[in-house]
């Protein structure tokens, strides 16, 4: 079976030296500064070589500060994944040899939007909050191979706010930067993870799309690893199986959602 | 242009904002809206809310601000057409299909890019303007300097909110409702599970994420001097009541700050009047830096519903008002009028007639007719309330 490339968001350089000799594997770094929602981030320096993660929603400061950046890039860095299209105005202004991906995180839900932004850029995450038979239309009709989000869990909720900080100020506590959260009435449980830039919620399960690691026109798929350790993301990665009994959520992409209550069905 | 953009859920509300002091509403068409719940207006509504707004010189904005699925790009062009046909404004728009759809067929509408975009930053408007748009809703995170930067590098007009809700995350980043209820928070069908609470790490704590409402009027002036063109309200799915009582209280600060006459009295008691009104707690966000815990809501949080809003004129005769009642009222009541061109002032009910003419004592039935005794004429739409803050106490 046909299997894409992999892009590896990584929370560790040990996973780099375990997975070195595996030529389909890209690694992406959450650069320190201009990612959120990560307990690790990575200075330019630290990075061997592999692909930049810019999910930041950047201020006009953050914007001054990124253009700074980009024009002191070393030449390992080969490439950027990123959330702002202020990001994408200065990428299209610089004349940077680099593989550049917008990731806009749930937005890109339509092939039009997609082929919209491939105009810009070399190519676009797609969202992953639609159902597989959405993103197969998408992989038909895009322009440019393109990304697909494929395993781990999901950035749900990006606050400028930080919430953990802010619960520990209110009641007197001492939650860490990590929590997990259990709505009261649902049950439903979910990750969060604060910085000094913001508080991002994640999905309390990873998103398990490993079918669709053999689908045409994609030009990477993209794992992340943020709460998995080095030994789990590697039977992950070498595996041939889907691994759906052990890891079964599938997030949003087995059924479409809903727009009106009317209709919700009982 | 300094413009006061109002909220309008359908047409009665969209009336009530421009007769309260709105230049210019926002509304949701049939389809492509991000407030799919509310009752948005049908393509003969929508005209009529264009015709009403042109013939007193306001605008009307719709709408278009979805994150589209493929199966939604069906009957897009079709809907900007009708919409350009229709003579709107603007159209408020996320994402980048539509302006697509809009530029590849000429189509004649000004593009307004949502807040949905999270738009932080003056590249990221920089590019949006590059698209064609005309004007830009900022990010409610966006701070004094990011707005001042914004302006002065991009000529662009900046739209930002002064009232209401503020959703917890970025607009357009979220999609706990999705995960939670599978209701599409991107499409319209938010259930706004940030305002729900949380278990922390196992512990029965009560972690919440809720942010008070975001009240601008402290920092309005010194919004028009850094260039803000437009002030938007909150709250397509808002009452009659609450569009009234925020756009009036609102253009009486605008007009106030015009004549220069706006005093730190004038904006506590709009303050109170606005509060009362949303049953919540609203205070400046994000403007002056970045919130802390005292933005938000935690345990003790009191939101108790009232029943100010007594009726609606509905026509002034010689002598008496005729009343449409909304809420429970009775001969004694201390109550207030508030309406357009009218300051307003304090009434004691001394008499109820009802439909024959007839004394009652009390008017109990929502929607009933009653007439007060009043020697002076009432614009239609003036408004009655429980008199709870008493402006003289402010002077």
């Amino acid at each position: 079976m046909k299997k894409n490339n992999i892009l590896l968001l990584v929370n560790n350089l040990d996973i780099v030296k375990d997975l070195k000799e595996e030529s389909n594997i890209t690694f992406l770094f959450p650069v320190s500064e201009f990612s959120v929602g990560f307990e690790r981030t990575f200075r330019v320096e630290e990075i061997p070589e592999g692909f930049i993660f810019v999910n930041r929603i950047l201020d006009n400061e953050g914007i001054e500060k990124f253009k700074k950046f980009i024009g002191a890039l070393p030449s390992n860095i080969k490439g950027i994944v990123f959330d702002d299209v202020g990001v994408l105005n200065v990428l299209l202004k610089v004349n940077l040899n680099i593989t550049k991906i917008l990731f806009l995180n749930h937005l890109n839900c339509n092939y039009e939007s997609v082929n919209a932004y491939l105009d810009f850029v070399d190519s676009v995450v797609v969202s992953t909050d639609i159902t597989i038979e959405e993103i197969d239309e998408i992989l038909k009709k895009a322009k440019k191979p393109v990304v697909l989000y494929t395993f781990g869990h999901i950035n749900i909720m990006y606050s400028r706010r930080t919430l953990l900080t802010n619960y520990n100020n209110h009641f007197k506590k001492d939650v860490p930067t990590i929590a997990d959260l259990t709505e009261k009435i649902s049950g439903k449980k979910f990750k969060a993870q604060e910085s000094i830039y913001g508080t991002v919620i994640y999905t309390n399960e990873p998103f398990n799309g490993l079918e669709l690691r053999n689908r045409e026109n994609v030009l990477f798929n993209l794992i992340n690893m943020t709460f998995f350790t080095n030994e789990k993301m590697l039977e992950i990665i070498k595996s041939d199986s889907n691994l759906e009994d052990k890891y079964p959520y599938k997030y949003l992409s087995a059924e479409k959602t809903i727009v009106k209550i009317s209709d919700i069905k009982d | 242009m300094i413009e006061l953009l109002a909220p309008a859920g359908n047409l009665d509300r969209l009336k009530i904002a421009y007769l309260y002091g709105a230049d210019a509403t926002y509304i949701g068409g049939y389809n492509y809206s991000l407030r799919a719940n509310a009752i948005n207006f049908s393509a003969e509504e929508l005209k009529e809310a264009v015709e009403f707004a042109h013939s007193l010189n306001k605008k009307v904005y719709v709408t278009v601000n979805i994150v589209l699925h493929n199966s939604d790009l069906a009957g897009l062009k079709e809907y900007l057409l009708e919409l350009e046909s229709i003579g709107v404004d603007a159209v408020i728009v996320s994402d980048i299909a539509v302006i697509n759809v809009i530029k590849n067929n000429n189509i004649n509408l000004e593009v307004h890019v949502s807040t949905q975009a999270s738009t932080l930053n003056y590249e990221a408007a920089l590019f949006y303007k590059s698209l064609g748009a005309k004007r830009v809703v900022l990010a409610r995170e966006a701070t004094k300097d990011d707005i001042k930067i914004i302006k002065d590098k991009t000529g662009l007009d900046l739209e930002c909110f002064i009232q209401g809700a503020m959703c917890t995350s970025f607009s357009g980043k979220c999609v706990l409702s999705n995960v939670a209820t599978n209701r599409d928070s991107n499409r319209g069908g938010c259930a706004q599970i940030c305002r729900w609470t949380f278990d922390i790490n196992n512990e029965n704590n009560v972690f919440s994420m809720t942010p008070k409402d975001l009240n601008m009027a402290v920092y309005l002036k010194q919004m028009m001097d850094i260039g803000v063109n437009s002030f938007k309200v909150e709250g397509r799915m808002r009452s009659v009541y609450y569009i009234a009582t925020v756009i009036y209280e609102y253009r009486n600060l605008f007009d106030k700050i015009k004549s220069n006459t706006l005093t730190e009295n004038d904006i506590l008691y709009s303050n109170d009047v606005i509060n009362r009104c949303a049953n919540r707690e609203s205070v400046p966000q994000f403007f002056d830096g970045q919130p802390t815990e005292k933005e938000q809501y935690y345990l003790g949080r009191d939101e108790v519903s009232n029943q100010d809003f007594l009726g609606i004129v509905l026509d002034s005769l010689e002598d008496k008002i005729l009343i449409e009642e909304r809420n429970y009222f009775k001969v004694g009541d201390e109550v207030e009028f508030f309406g357009p061109g009218i300051e307003t002032f304090s009434y004691k009910i001394g008499e109820i007639l009802d439909e024959k003419m007839e004394c009652i004592e009390v008017a109990r039935h929502p929607r009933m007719h009653v007439y007060l005794r009043h020697d002076k004429k009432l614009p239609k739409g003036t408004m009655m309330r429980l008199k709870v803050f008493d402006k003289k106490m402010y002077l």
